[in-house]
C-alpha cells in the first residue's frame, strides 16, 4: 500500500553509527583513508586489473554502484512507502549504473571516448575546456555545451535544481542512498548557513575563473609561455583542492559525522549555479497555513541544513537556493504541512497570512 | 514597563517575541520551571524513540534570550498578588513585581484516578519534559541522546513538591526496562506513546473506555481502520474496557492492572486521559476561573478578570467558534493566542476569534484531517462516505446539511484544510464539493487523484 508519510518511527539517535558514536568515526576514517589511497596511490590498480577492469577509476565506478545499490535498499526499506521516493531512487540507481558506469565502460570498446552523460560543467570542470571540446566528437561537444547552457538552466527553471541534484547527479545519488542514514547530521545552524553561502558561491566563482584561465591558456598557446604554465597550475590546483579533497575526501569521507551533503551544500559549483536558477524558477515548497506543530522533523531530516520548520511555522511557502528537492521534509512531516510543487502561481496571500484567527 | 510572562511554551514564547517586536525597549521577564529553552511539546514522542535529539525539538536557537533581551527566571510561580501586582515564586524567591502579567502556564496531565496509583513507580504521562525523561528511562533504561548541557540545572531552585522534579523509574528499581506496557486513554497522546513503544518493540495493551477509538473525531468505519492498523503493529486493542485498580509490589513498582474484564500484568502504565489547565496555583488569587475546566476566563482581547493580567494558550478559557467557553488545547491556537495577548497587553486593538474549526493528526501511519462540524450531532446533518481500497487507501467523509457542506473528515490522504474551510464558509453544495474535491488535495507528487463514484 502506498502511503505518503513516514512509516513507523526511526530510532536514529539510538544507533551509535548514525549519531557520531565511535563506529561513525571509524567509518569516516576508513572512507577518508579510502579516498586518499584512491587519489594519491596506485594500490587499487592491481585489484582493478585482477577483475578485468582497465584502471582504478573503473573499479571506483563499480564500487560506487555497489554502495549506491546497497544504500538504495536501505533507503527504500525505511522510506520506500512513498511513490516520490520510489521513483527518485530508481532513477538515481539507473542513471548511475547506465550513464555513470556502463556507458563510459562500453564506449571506448566501440572506439568512442569515455564520456559521462550525467555530468556537466561546472561539476565536470573540464567539459568546457577548449582542448576537451576539441578532442570530443562533434555530437558530444554539442551535448556538453547544450547540457550546460540549455538543458540545465531550462530544467532548473521548470522543476528546480532537484531534477539534477537529487534525480540525476551521481554525487547526489550516493548521498541519498549510501549517505542517507546520516542525513540528520547536517547542521541547521545559522552559522553553518553563513558558511555555506560564502563557500559554495566562492567555488562557483573559482570554476568560472578556471574556465577563463583555460580558455586564455588556449588563446595564448603560442604567445605567452608564462600564462600557459599558469593555466596548467590553476587546473591542477583546482583538480586537487576542489575535485579530490573537497568532493571526495571531505565530501564523501565525512558522511558519517557531518552528513551526506557536505560537498553538495558547501562546495559544489553546479549546485550553486542551479540554486540561483531555482530561485528564479517554478519550484517551491508550499506550506499549508496554520497546521505546523513545530516538531522539527523537517529541519532535523533536511540533508541541506535548511531550517524548514522556521518557514512552516510562519506559514511561508518558500524556495531556498540550496534545496535539492529530496522531498524528505514532506515525507517526515506528521501533519502533512509541506508539499514540493512546480508552479508559476503565487501562493494566495490570504492563505499565506493564515486563516484569520489573528485579527490585529 | 515590566512585562512578566509565566511559561515559556509556545504561547509564552510567541508572546515574548511579539512584545519585543512591538516594544523594543520593554523589560520582559519569562518565568519557567520546566525547561530553560522553548521546545515543541508535540515532538516529545520523537525524542523518546530517538528519531530526534533534544536540541532538534527546540524551534529557536538557544541565544534567543540574549538576542531578544528576554530575562529568564528559573522558578515556579505559586500565586499572584493582584493588588500589589506581584508574582509569587516557590522556594523562598523574591516575588516579581510586574506592570502587566501574561499567564501562559499551559496544561497538566489529568492524574491517574485509581487509588494509590499516583505513588507507584512505572505510572506516568507524556506531557512535560520531565515526563519525557521518565518515559525514556522506563522504556530504554537510559536517557535519550544529546541531552542539553546540565539538563537539570534549571531545577536547582525547585522544591520537593514541584510537578517538575526528576522522577524515579520502575526500570531502575526492577533493574531492566519495561517489557510489558498498558496505555489508557483513547486520544492522541495515547496513540503517540504506543507508536514509541511499538518502535522500541514493546507491544502494549491499549485500553479504551469507549466502544471505538476516538469517538469524538471518528466514526465507526474510520475508527475500525485505526484499530486494525494498531493490531497490525501488534497492539492489543481492548475496547469498552476500563481500569478498576492498579497493583504494585513491595518495592513500589507497578505489577498489574485490574479492568472490568480481567487482570493484565504490566511494567508500565501510560496514563493519557487528557490534560487540564494548570491553574491550581491561581485558585485563591481572585482571578476568575471557568467553572468546569478551571481555565482562566478571558475576553476576546485575552484579558482576564484583572485589568493587569492576560492569559493565553492551554490555560485560558477562550470563546470557541460555536460559543463554548473553554480551553482550546492546540499548538497553533496557543501560538496565535500568544501573539494576540502580546499585542493586546501593549494596548493594541487585537482580538482573538477562531474561524472554522480544523485539525490534523497522524494515527500510527495514517494521516488524518478534519475541518468544520464533524461528529457534532448537528440537527439534520447527513454523512456522505467514500472508502478507497487500492494502492492508496483512504476514507473521505463529507458532512452536509440540506445539501450544503458543513464538515469534512478524512484518513489516508493529505488535504489542504484552508481550501476546505473556505468551501464550508462559502456554503458550497455537496455536489459541487464532490466535483471539485481533488482541488483541495495536498498529496505529494505522483500520488494519483481520488476517484469518486459518480
Amino acid at each position: 500500500m502506498d502511503l505518503q508519510a513516514q512509516q513507523g518511527l526511526m530510532t536514529t539517535y539510538r544507533e551509535a553509527w548514525r549519531s557520531r558514536g565511535a563506529t561513525a568515526w571509524v567509518a569516516s576514517a576508513l572512507l577518508v583513508g579510502f579516498y586518499c589511497a584512491l587519489y594519491w596511490t596506485d594500490w587499487f590498480e592491481g585489484p582493478a586489473a585482477a577483475i578485468g577492469l582497465k584502471n582504478k577509476w573503473y573499479l571506483y565506478g563499480f564500487l560506487y554502484c555497489v554502495f549506491m545499490v546497497g544504500g538504495a535498499v536501505y533507503y527504500l526499506r525505511q522510506h520506500g512507502n512513498s511513490r516520490y521516493n520510489q521513483l527518485r531512487i530508481a532513477v538515481n540507481v539507473a542513471v548511475q549504473v547506465l550513464l555513470g558506469f556502463t556507458l563510459p565502460f562500453v564506449m571506448p570498446m566501440l572506439g568512442q571516448p569515455e564520456f559521462y552523460f550525467s555530468y556537466f560543467w561546472p561539476l565536470k570542470y573540464d567539459y568546457l575546456f577548449p582542448d576537451t571540446l576539441h578532442s570530443l566528437p562533434l555530437y558530444l561537444s554539442l551535448y556538453t555545451i547544450l547540457g550546460t547552457f540549455v538543458l540545465a538552466p531550462v530544467a532548473s527553471l521548470l522543476w528546480g535544481k532537484r531534477w539534477y541534484c537529487s534525480w540525476v547527479c551521481g554525487c547526489g545519488a550516493l548521498a541519498n542512498t549510501f549517505g542517507d542514514p546520516w542525513r540528520h547530521l547536517t547542521s541547521p545552524s545559522t552559522k553553518a548557513w553563513r558558511f555555506e553561502k560564502v563557500a559554495v558561491h566562492s567555488v562557483l566563482l573559482l570554476a568560472f575563473f578556471l574556465l577563463a584561465v583555460a580558455i586564455g591558456g588556449q588563446m595564448l598557446n603560442d604567445k605567452s609561455e608564462a600564462f600557459v604554465q599558469f593555466s596548467y597550475s590553476v587546473k591542477s590546483w583546482y583538480g586537487f583542492a576542489i575535485g579530490s579533497v573537497l568532493a571526495g575526501v571531505v565530501g564523501t569521507g565525512l558522511y558519517p559525522v557531518l552528513g551526506p551533503r557536505v560537498w553538495c551544500r558547501n562546495f559544489c559549483p553546479m549546485a550553486a549555479m542551479l540554486g540561483v536558477l531555482q530561485k528564479a524558477g517554478r519550484f517551491r515548497i508550499r506550506v499549508k497555513p496554520d497546521m505546523c506543530i513545530s516538531c522539527g522533523n523537517c529541519t532535523t531530516y533536511c540533508e541541506m541544513g535548511i531550517d524548514v520548520r522556521s518557514y512552516a511555522q510562519s506559514n511561508q511557502s518558500f524556495t531556498r537556493a540550496s534545496c535539492v528537492g529530496c522531498g524528505m521534509c514532506a515525507h517526515v512531516c506528521p501533519r502533512g504541512v509541506l508539499r514540493l510543487e512546480n508552479t508559476w502561481e503565487q501562493a494566495d496571500d490570504k492563505v499565506r497570512q493564515g486563516l484569520g484567527a489573528v485579527d490585529f | 514597563m515590566h512585562i512578566v510572562i509565566v511559561g515559556n511554551g509556545v504561547a509564552g514564547t510567541e508572546a515574548a517575541l511579539e512584545v519585543r517586536r512591538r516594544a523594543p525597549d520593554a523589560r520582559i521577564t519569562v518565568v519557567s520551571e520546566e525547561t530553560d529553552h522553548f521546545f515543541s511539546r508535540t515532538a516529545l514522542m520523537y525524542v523518546a524513540i530517538g528519531q530526534m535529539a533534544h536540541k532538534d525539538i527546540e524551534p529557536l536557537e538557544r541565544d534567543v534570550y540574549e538576542r531578544m533581551k528576554l530575562q529568564r527566571v528559573r522558578a515556579r510561580a505559586t500565586g499572584v498578588d493582584l493588588d500589589k501586582r506581584k508574582l509569587l515564586l516557590a522556594g523562598g524567591k523574591e516575588p516579581l513585581a510586574y506592570d502587566k502579567l501574561l499567564l501562559c502556564c499551559g496544561s497538566r496531565p489529568r492524574p491517574a484516578p485509581w487509588e494509590g496509583s499516583g505513588d507507584l513507580l512505572g505510572v506516568g504521562h507524556l506531557v512535560t519534559m520531565q515526563d519525557l525523561h521518565w518515559f525514556t528511562r522506563e522504556l530504554w533504561g537510559s536517557e535519550g541522546h544529546d541531552q542539553p548541557e546540565r539538563p537539570w540545572a534549571h531545577l536547582d531552585a525547585s522544591t520537593d513538591d514541584s510537578p517538575y522534579r526528576r522522577r524515579k523509574t520502575a526500570a531502575e528499581v526492577r533493574g531492566r526496562p519495561a517489557e510489558k506496557a498498558c496505555v489508557v486513554g483513547g486520544g492522541l497522546i495515547g496513540i503517540e506513546s504506543i507508536e514509541v513503544m511499538a518502535a522500541k518493540g514493546v507491544k502494549p495493551t491499549f485500553l479504551i473506555r469507549e466502544e471505538a477509538f476516538w469517538p469524538i473525531a471518528l466514526d465507526g468505519t474510520e475508527a475500525a481502520w485505526i484499530a486494525e492498523e494498531l493490531r497490525h503493529h501488534g497492539v492489543d486493542v481492548r475496547l469498552q474496557e476500563s481500569i478498576t485498580a492498579v497493583h504494585g509490589d513491595d518495592s513500589g513498582c507497578i505489577t498489574s492492572v485490574d479492568t472490568d474484564k480481567g487482570s493484565i500484568d504490566t511494567d508500565l502504565l501510560m496514563v493519557a486521559i487528557g490534560v487540564m489547565p494548570q491553574t491550581g496555583w491561581l485558585e485563591d488569587s481572585g482571578l476568575e476561573l471557568e467553572e468546569r475546566s478551571r481555565g482562566i476566563v478571558v475576553d476576546e482581547r485575552l484579558q482576564t478578570s484583572d485589568p493587569h493580567v492576560w492569559a493565553a494558550g492551554d490555560c485560558a478559557a477562550v470563546r470557541w467558534f460555536n460559543g463554548w467557553v473553554r480551553p482550546e488545547q492546540l499548538w497553533y491556537t496557543g501560538r496565535d493566542q500568544g501573539r494576540v495577548a502580546a499585542a493586546s497587553l501593549l494596548g493594541s486593538e487585537a482580538r482573538y476569534a477562531r474561524g472554522t474549526w480544523y485539525n490534523s493528526a497522524k494515527l500510527m501511519d495514517i494521516e488524518y484531517t478534519t475541518v468544520g462540524l464533524v461528529n457534532m450531532g448537528v440537527d439534520g446533518e447527513e454523512n456522505w462516505f467514500h472508502q478507497e481500497q487500492g494502492r492508496v487507501r483512504s476514507t473521505t467523509r463529507l458532512v452536509h446539511k440540506d445539501g450544503v457542506l458543513i464538515g469534512f473528515n478524512a484518513l489516508g490522504r493529505r488535504w489542504d484544510h484552508s481550501i476546505l474551510a473556505r468551501w464550508i464558509e462559502e456554503k458550497r453544495s455537496l455536489a459541487w464539493v464532490k466535483a471539485n474535491l481533488n482541488h483541495a488535495r495536498f498529496d505529494t507528487e505522483f500520488v494519483p487523484p481520488l476517484q469518486l463514484p459518480a
